[in-house]
């Protein structure tokens, strides 16, 4: 069976499962048997037959796995969001579209992605132009500064573009340096390490993850930025010691700021004791693990839980967004709960095998940062509504409505196809003896 | 770089399982806990997802049923009150805001179907079952008589059927529409007369010569005395000092025992008191139920504790060193519930065999099951069936000769006893009549108080027992169910 015929295969219950949650949703909404937004859900469907057959065109020989991980998840966020409220699955739906479109556009105009390479340091520059613009020009929502307002009133969020800049430029650089990074040339307190004027990137790093979390008023994004230099910074050189120093760097930064700054003490006290002010800082949080606990082993279903009040409004704030994986958690209960966050773990599975198949070390780089960014969110987000971290405001891919983060996501994986597809293209042309080009 | 890719991904998967066992950790462990604390909103809003149960009395009158609404998509309920303000304080109510009262309260398990072994089945595969319906003891016919003639007063009627304990009317006034208790129920709670207040079971009252039954049961059970005993009344009896005279300072001469009771004569009953002794006398008020929660389905803190209060604290009945001979006329501040009168009313009828009293027969599903059923039961036997007839006897002389003639009960051959507990103001005496009917077979036994009347006993409470009385014996016990 061919590649692309897996993928279909896969693609046609990953996409119905998605239709049905929505139908769910709808039937429990009208308490009577209903399709559900079948429109809504057509030109989801539609969406994905046409990156299907992009890739068929132009990638055939991409990873068959990737693309029905990815519909099932969309599929499922966009019957949460459909259960919460009908109009949030239509606006969803648009960011769908236009994830695809950006699919596609990578798929067509990027076929070697090693092109991106050469132009690692102005990616860089990007990266970071878009993160100064936010904390200058940014809108403040719920406290946090990540958001950009262009016209029409929509709001951007740059920095989920950045972040994937930033994984492209650490790839092209980290490949570079990787050499001077692994081989120690000093030993310091015990350690060996290399040069300073080598390490002094993974300081800058830790400064503007730290100055991030007081500016943007965001633990999650510093969290994510940083988790995901560290996790680069040790594909390339595989030595723990630096995941082990930027870690302990992080802490020790946290620790401090936590100190001195009462806004965030007052966020961390709220995570470890949230049931000492249910009415105020802990509402969110303590309205959520009910959710959790009313959810139990099963769950009602799809639209069944009480996640929204008479009135249409969800019982927990930022439900659509940052805890939507507390909505599926109280409709589908633990044993759903646990299926996505298996899907997460396959998706993993894919991109890391895509970096493991690539055959040059900036692509292995690059596969690995890109899918250790996308893990690490899921883990971040899951692990705030789970009470494991402290809660944050960052989305959960694929799932939690919004336009930015639905478009990098999906573009995010056509860059991934781009580079399976390249590796096993460079092994089929090496199998029949032909030249690469 | 291979292995530290493959490095990388198993510490983010163990990563992800720890989030599962921290989830499951919510989910399973600990869900019980969060579910049932006081601020979880789920708790609250699932009350209105139940399609409670009816209540429906035993002439299968609808007092309560849910009513299916729809709103934004979801099919929630709301309680419906057909008969208004009957029954209001025995009903109850439920609502999400003001929680739930009376049998609501009481037989909440039932009502909204978490009854039975399977509950915790049901939670597990997220089922709801539908309410069972409860089928109470209670005669709306009854009920509508009693608070007819309450109609106007503060008061209330107790009627229990003395054979099984059947609670047939349980009706106090003032009282409320149920329907309007989720609208606006500050303006029922800050109306005068406290309207919520179950005045059955839950209003405290001197009882007054209605005492005299038990004290008499007491005299007839100690073999001491008997009907015919013969008393000499010089219009006072004194004790520590102290003199008791009788109503309207009354003096009677050579009488017997059947004439104290028939004229309610104080100062025999005095006399009779002291010489039991505290120990004597409270041995019976023990077996009568005093100084001891009444047993009825409804919720405790509706139910008042009948004995001697003390500072608002109850005291035991057998003591020693205490005035027996005031607490044998009703005073040493006694406080009595109608529902406790009419149990000892209930006893004497019944040979002497005191019944638990209780207002649901059955509760059953939608499906005709029958998931919990009420047998008649005995608390005690307040004292033999030799002595009860003779009390019984005694108190038919009341209603055909004595004070309370007024009950029209004598055509019935009923039996009772007035009282009337003075306060001081001459307008605000609390009326007594407790009794039962016929004497030969009794069907119904009744208390009733009336607040702050300038009549008496035999003026103001004995007309109303009798008409409830009445009003049992003209039902067909073949219209509806047959009782017991």
């Amino acid at each position: 069976m061919s590649l692309r015929a897996r993928e279909l295969g896969f693609l046609v219950p990953a996409l119905l499962l998605g239709m049905l949650g929505l139908a769910a949703g709808a039937s429990a909404r009208a308490d009577a048997l209903q399709a559900g937004p079948w429109q809504t859900a057509l030109g989801v469907v539609m969406v994905f037959v046409v990156m299907h057959a992009v890739l068929r065109l132009r990638a055939p020989l991409s990873d068959p796995y990737l693309v029905p991980i990815m519909a099932a998840l969309t599929g499922i966020g966009l019957a949460m969001l459909y259960r919460i409220d009908p109009g949030l699955a239509g606006d969803q739906a648009i960011w769908v579209t236009l994830g695809g479109i950006v699919f596609c556009a990578v798929i067509v105009f990027l076929p070697d992605h090693r092109v991106l390479e050469r132009y690692r340091y102005v990616i860089g520059l990007t990266a970071v132009l878009l993160l100064v613009a936010t904390m200058v020009f940014g809108t403040e929502v719920n406290g946090a500064r990540l958001w950009i307002t262009i016209g029409g009133g929509q709001r951007v969020q740059l920095g989920e573009l950045a972040k994937v800049l930033m994984v492209i430029f650490l790839a092209g650089y980290l490949r570079e340096k990787r050499e001077v990074l692994a081989i120690p040339t000093q030993r310091r307190l015990g350690l060996n390490l290399p040069a300073p004027r080598h390490l002094a990137p993974i300081i800058v790093f830790w400064g503007a993850a730290l100055a991030a979390v007081v500016v943007l008023n965001d633990f999650g994004t510093a969290l994510l930025f940083f988790g995901v230099f560290l996790a680069m910074l040790y594909l390339a050189t595989g030595r723990a010691l630096y995941v082990g120093l930027g870690v302990g760097l992080f802490g020790a930064g946290s620790l401090f700021i936590w100190a001195a700054v009462p806004r965030i003490g007052a966020r961390v006290t709220s995570w470890l004791h949230p049931f000492d002010d249910v009415q105020g800082s802990g509402y969110q949080m303590v309205q959520s693990l009910y959710a959790l606990a009313d959810g139990g082993v099963v769950g009602p279903g799809f639209g069944r839980a009480l996640l929204v009040t008479e009135d249409g409004t969800p019982r927990i704030p930022a439900l659509e967004t940052d805890f939507i994986f507390s909505a599926v958690s109280n409709d589908l209960g633990y044993m759903g709960a646990i299926g996505i966050m298996l899907l997460y773990v396959l998706l993993m599975a894919r991109g890391f095998a895509i970096a493991t198949a690539a055959r040059d070390g900036f692509s292995k780089l690059l596969a690995g940062g890109l899918t250790a960014v996308v893990g690490l969110q899921a883990f971040i987000i899951i692990g705030g509504v789970v009470r494991l971290v402290p809660l944050t405001g960052v989305t959960l891919p694929f799932m939690s409505y919004g336009g930015s983060s639905v478009v990098v996501n999906f573009g995010i994986a056509a860059i991934l196809l781009v580079m399976s597809n390249r590796s096993r293209q460079g092994l089929v042309e090496a199998v029949h003896g032909v030249r690469a080009t | 770089m291979n292995r530290s890719i493959r490095t990388l991904y198993l510490a983010l998967a163990a990563g992800f399982a720890v989030l599962v066992l921290m989830l499951g950790y919510w989910q399973v462990i600990a869900a019980g806990d969060l579910d049932e604390r006081a601020d979880n909103p789920y708790h609250l809003a699932k009350q209105r997802l139940v399609d409670r149960g009816r209540i429906i009395s035993a002439d299968k009158v609808i007092l309560a049923e849910s009513i299916a609404y729809r709103e934004k998509g979801t099919k929630y309920y709301r309680r419906y009150y057909p008969q208004g303000s009957l029954a209001a304080q025995v009903v109850g109510y439920a609502t999400p805001a003001q929680g739930a009262t009376g049998l609501e309260q009481h037989y909440n398990r039932y009502l909204a179907g978490s009854y039975g072994t399977g509950a915790i089945l049901d939670r597990l595969r997220q089922e709801t079952k539908d309410g069972a319906d409860i089928r109470l003891t209670l005669d709306t016919r009854v009920q509508k008589t009693a608070e007819a003639l309450l109609a106007g007063r503060r008061g209330a009627v107790v009627a229990i059927q003395p054979a099984t304990g059947e609670v047939l009317a349980l009706a106090s006034s003032p009282g409320f529409d149920l329907n309007q208790v989720a609208s606006d129920f500050a303006s029922i709670r800050t109306q005068e007369g406290a309207p919520l207040l179950n005045r059955g079971t839950g209003g405290l009252y001197p009882p007054g010569s209605t005492f005299k039954v038990v004290t008499a049961t007491a005299a007839l059970d100690s073999g001491t005395w008997s009907p015919g005993s013969t008393f000499d009344d010089k219009g006072v009896y004194v004790v520590d000092g102290k003199s008791i005279y009788n109503s309207g300072k009354t003096k009677y001469g050579l009488h017997n025992l059947t004439d104290a009771l028939t004229f309610s004569i104080n100062t025999t009953f005095a006399q009779i008191g002291d010489q039991l002794g505290g120990v004597k006398l409270g041995r019976v008020m023990n077996r009568f139920g005093f100084a001891r929660p009444t047993e009825i389905d409804l919720p405790r803190g509706e139910v008042a504790v009948s004995g001697r209060y003390r500072a608002g604290k109850i005291l035991p009945n057998d003591q020693r060193d205490e005035d027996s001979a005031r607490i044998a006329i009703g005073q040493e501040n006694l406080q009595v519930t109608p529902l406790q009168m009419a149990m000892v009313a209930g006893a004497v009828a019944n040979g002497g065999r005191m019944m638990r009293p209780y207002l649901v027969r059955r509760a059953i599903t939608r499906d005709g099951v029958v998931v919990k059923q009420q047998h008649p039961e005995e608390i005690d036997s307040v004292a033999s069936a030799y002595v009860a007839s003779e009390v019984g006897r005694m108190m038919q002389n009341v209603v055909s000769e004595g004070t309370g003639t007024r009950s029209g009960l004598a055509g019935l051959s009923g039996a009772g006893k007035t009282g009337t507990a003075e306060t001081g103001d001459p307008n605000r005496n609390q009326a007594w009549f407790i009794g039962y009917a016929p004497a030969g077979n009794p069907e119904v036994a009744v208390a009733v108080v009336i607040e702050d009347t300038s009549g008496t006993g035999g003026t103001e409470a004995a007309p109303i027992a009798g008409e409830v009385m009445r009003t049992v014996l003209s039902i067909d016990p073949v219209q509806g169910e047959p009782r017991g």
